[in-house]
């Protein structure tokens, strides 16, 4: 398959979420009991790993695109990424908000702990975050 | 004026190749884009702003209309 590197900047940008996404889930259980403390901890990680993890892709696949190709290859951003970006945005900005206005109906109609409903936001930035990055998917090939 | 769809087509592609057979990569980086975007603008999958269209132009050294045109 010939990717270029957005298309490999994308794809890193969807793992490191998916792999924030189910690192945050793994702690939605355990959020009922949680303090206000732990609950802040979990979101700084749940995000630090996001970023790190999107660090860690775009280098990794820099890499072995520059040892399979021979050669390295710049990433250029021009109008067309940038209006490929503002739809993203705004996709991911519909989802988001379409997310919070439901988890908090839900919180209210099973009250349910606001703990459960922080890392639930949390979880639906990624989510959001993941469809905005297929977005630019389709809008790339 | 009745709204009516136009299709902004071009001579891109057939320009490279009277200029040298020049590749596209070497077309992006004269008028600094990505070579996506080259290929977009080929396949008509991308109509580029009046700015980058200029600037391809020039890089041909042709008047606008000699690249961008209305499709009949």
């Amino acid at each position: 398959m010939n990717m270029n590197i957005k298309l490999r900047n994308t794809l890193g940008e969807i793992i490191s979420a998916a792999i924030a996404i189910i690192w945050v889930y793994s702690k939605l259980n355990a959020a009922a009991n949680m303090s206000i403390v732990l609950i802040s901890q979990v979101l700084v990680k749940g995000i630090g790993i996001s970023i790190l993890a999107s660090i860690f892709f775009a280098i990794v696949m820099s890499i072995f695109s520059s040892i399979i190709t021979g050669s390295y290859e710049k990433d250029i951003v021009d109008e067309r990424d940038t209006m490929i970006e503002l739809y993203a945005m705004r996709l991911s900005g519909v989802i988001f908000g379409i997310s919070i206005v439901i988890i908090l109906a839900l919180l209210g109609w099973f009250n349910l702990n606001i703990n459960f409903g922080i890392i639930a936001i949390t979880l639906a930035g990624f989510f959001a975050s993941i469809a905005s990055n297929f977005l630019k998917i389709y809008f790339y090939k | 004026m009745a709204k009516k769809k136009i299709n902004i087509e071009n001579s891109v592609r057939r320009l490279r190749f009277d200029n040298d057979e020049m590749t596209q990569q070497e077309l992006a980086d004269l008028v600094g884009i990505s070579r996506q975007t080259v290929v977009a603008i080929e396949k008509y999958k991308y109509t580029p702003s009046l700015e980058l269209a200029f600037k391809i132009a020039l890089a041909f050294n042709k008047e606008i209309q000699d690249v961008f045109y209305i499709s009949p």
